[in-house]
């Protein structure tokens, strides 16, 4: 390190650029093909305050971008799991107008290839947090549409017991999945500190979760993606921006238009991606994870896409302008996905109908094995409240820890300031 | 053995379980190379290496998030809170997170959250607080409020053991004013369990953390007027101890509930009810309960004195349960 005289007499020592350009070097990647150009406004009009669009929206539908990673197989598997999230959602809406549900159905309609294409860039010794629309995340990570189907209907065998509903739920032994909790944002610091588990035991790994544009306003987004920044932890962070969070547009939540932007405040990179393009999140994800697994840090990956259905099942939407459905309808992320096999001929259109049906089929088993299996024992809701000798045993998920044990014999308090005027 | 402070046998019993199993860590802010605010890490960073003593930014919720994280794989972390005022700024990560995961989905959550808390030490209404009854209303979180140098090595090296979060709650007035002298062999001290500070037949004063030194104390100046007062310190307030409580006033026949924490909701209430359920007919005059003041902690000294239970009160109150 130099040292620069300057006006007190040479005592400051200056840090030269270089040392710290490893933190402020990152740049925001735009992997999409097309940049949409309109915005959502509330505007007046006859007495009443609507949301109304601004801008263009008859834009062509552009291609699907060329994976630089992904295979035909792989591709294959990821359109499968999104058919699979669709149909199982679809599933789900119909257990809900039978009366089969307890409570309401989130929908990740219109961002499958957000979550399958994401989740499918893990490995298995990676970790997953979903949130409330990430139920394709769940199917990849190994989960079954049994599984949620029994959430939804607060089964004695689903994987919370009846205790919670929908994707709150998780696995620590086998498929390495975190339950979220339905405040926002509070599963960022819990993945970083899963990395950060991990890298004691000696082994950096991949711990993705995802957040919304609503959800990026809370604290503790900013909370844990700058502790996973400063102690560069494997979090791969995920911001769906499906432009509406309950009924507010994304216009209200942040004064930035490319929510991938805030990686920079945090010196990580931050890539924007078409969440409707399962070949960009896959490639975005994949390098993300890539990078956590080097020990390299977190990556925050914003994919732009929309909801295409209200908040949850009760919920029409009514708020949303027309022409913003319309616009993202012809930007189907299952279609596309579809059409770029299609037109590759990676699948026929026979192969596609028996791919259809083989889903539908599972579905139709997993469907009815739901709804036929039990409610919980009532007396059950008063178990497994703390964990008691014997029910679980704590391990070590990657051998041992790593982190030096001991370093010094001297144990020895020194005298101390500590803060005395408390006394 | 030369005797120990309070401090001094917290710093003791973390040293240990981190030299017994090397999951055990520590983080928080300012605990590594300055030590803590109060220095109960102090030195442990160079024993134990920066990535066992983690400092961290200003962000409670980050800080418990990521330790239950890391619990996850197999970790036991152990949370400092630099003054416990500050566990309100985690209080959603401790109570939706931490105490729902092992009844929500079968994830236990062993970590460890500590920080000096209680007043007396004119520290204002930021850092003086007893949170212990916002975490002692969530169903699954231990709660633990030692008074003793003994107690306080024992308990933490039982709350790092066990596999539930612990809010383990040391009383900063007692960080160095008490001394003991303690075993030079290994102990523990199970949590859930109260202990009887005095033995006496008149009445019982049911109480935790500073103020059974403030009841041990009233039991001195009441001994003397020939009123013989029994004290059971609770040290974990979550488990409750229902049969010590049960116990002592099925022998005195009347009691009194003691706490720094403010009156309304407070734990005093919640023992008050125990006693009925469990011993209605033993009791020989009213549950009394001594309390601070339904007030935050004011700051200045006159105005904390007044608000703080005191042993005047107690001897006060005891001599009237007496002659009931």
């Amino acid at each position: 390190m130099k040292k620069s005289r300057d006006k007190d007499g040479g005592r400051r020592s200056i840090t030269p650029p270089a040392a710290r350009e490893t933190s402020n070097a990152h740049i925001i990647h735009d992997l999409r093909l097309e940049r949409p150009r309109f915005r959502v406004v509330e505007a007046a009009r006859d007495g009443q305050v609507r949301y109304e669009v601004r801008g263009d929206l008859n834009s062509p539908v552009p291609p699907i971008r060329e994976s630089k990673y992904l295979k035909k197989e792989q591709c294959l598997e990821i359109y499968r799991w999104m058919l699979l999230n669709r149909r199982m959602e679809q599933a789900l809406e119909n257990l809900y107008k039978q009366g089969q549900v307890v409570g309401g159905v989130y929908f990740g309609l219109g961002q499958e290839a957000c979550s399958c294409a994401s989740a499918y860039a893990l490995k298995k010794d990676d970790w997953l947090a979903p949130m409330i629309r990430n139920q394709g995340s769940l199917l990849v990570r190994g989960f079954s549409a049994r599984d949620i189907m029994m959430q939804y209907m607060a089964k004695a065998g689903s994987p919370t017991k009846g205790r919670d509903a929908s994707s709150h739920f998780g696995d620590i032994v086998e498929r390495n999945v975190c339950a979220p909790i339905s405040m926002l944002g509070d599963s960022i610091p819990v993945m970083a500190g899963v990395a950060m588990g991990a890298r004691m035991q000696g082994r950096n790994i991949a711990c993705m979760t995802y957040i919304g544009d609503g959800g990026q306003s809370t604290g503790v987004f900013h909370e844990g993606l700058n502790f996973a920044a400063v102690r560069k932890l494997g979090l791969v962070l995920i911001v769906e921006n499906n432009l509406w969070a309950y009924s507010t547009p994304a216009e209200m939540q942040s004064a930035v238009e490319d929510l991938a932007v805030r990686a920079l405040g945090y010196g990580v990179p931050g890539v924007i991606v078409d969440g409707t393009d399962a070949c960009q999140v896959y490639d975005a994800a994949h390098e993300a994870c890539e990078r956590a697994r080097r020990g390299e840090g977190p990556t925050l990956i914003e994919a732009k896409m929309m909801r295409m259905k209200g908040h949850a099942i009760h919920d029409a939407a009514g708020y949303v302008p027309k022409e913003v459905f319309a616009f993202w309808q012809k930007r189907d992320p299952i279609a596309r996905l579809e059409k770029y096999l299609l037109e590759k001929k990676w699948i026929t259109a026979e192969e596609n109908k028996a791919l259809i049906e083989g889903v539908e089929k599972e579905l139709e088993a997993d469907r009815e094995a739901a709804v036929a299996s039990p409610m919980p024992e009532p007396e059950t809701a008063a178990a497994d409240v703390y964990c008691e000798e014997g029910c679980h045993e704590i391990k070590l998920k990657y051998g041992a820890v790593k982190a030096k044990v001991a370093q010094k014999e001297d144990s020895k308090p020194k005298a101390t300031d500590a803060a005395l005027h408390f006394k | 053995m030369p005797a120990i402070t309070y401090l001094e046998a917290i710093r003791q019993g973390l040293w240990e379980e981190m030299e017994r199993d090397p999951a055990v860590f520590c983080l928080g802010e300012d605990i590594g190379i300055y030590g803590g605010a109060f220095k109960v890490t102090d030195g442990f960073i160079h024993h134990f290496g920066p990535e066992r003593v983690m400092d961290t930014p200003i962000a409670e919720s980050a800080i418990v998030g990521a330790a239950f994280g890391a619990a996850l794989t197999g970790m036991r972390p152990v949370v400092e809170f630099q003054f416990i005022d500050f566990i309100g700024c985690a209080f959603n990560q401790i109570t939706n997170t931490l105490a729902k995961s092992h009844y929500r989905w079968g994830a236990p959550a062993p970590v460890v959250l500590r920080g000096p808390s209680g007043g007396n030490v004119h520290g204002g209404p930021f850092h003086s607080q007893n949170p212990e009854m916002y975490f002692a209303h969530t169903p699954g979180i231990k709660v633990v409020a030692p008074a003793t140098a003994y107690d306080a090595k024992g308990l933490i090296k039982s709350a790092v053991r066990d596999n539930n979060p612990v809010l383990f709650l040391e009383h900063k007035y007692l960080y160095r004013r008490i001394k003991e002298e303690l075993p030079a062999e290994e102990f523990t001290v199970p949590l859930g369990k109260a202990r009887v500070a005095r033995a006496g037949r008149d009445l019982s004063i049911v109480t935790y953390a500073a103020m059974v030194h403030v009841a041990l104390e009233a039991a001195e100046t009441l001994a003397k007027e020939g009123i013989d007062v029994e004290v059971v310190d609770l040290r974990t307030l979550v488990p409750l101890d229902r049969e010590a409580i049960a116990e002592t006033v099925r022998k005195t026949n009347k009691a009194i509930v003691l706490h720094e924490d403010t009156k309304t909701g407070g734990l005093a209430g919640e023992i008050t009810a125990v006693i009925h359920e469990e011993c209605f007919d033993a009791l020989d005059g009213p549950v009394v309960r001594i309390t601070a003041l339904d007030t935050p902690v004011p700051f200045s000294p006159p105005l904390e004195e007044f608000f703080l239970p005191e042993v005047g009160d107690v001897v006060r109150e005891a001599r009237k349960l007496k002659a009931y």
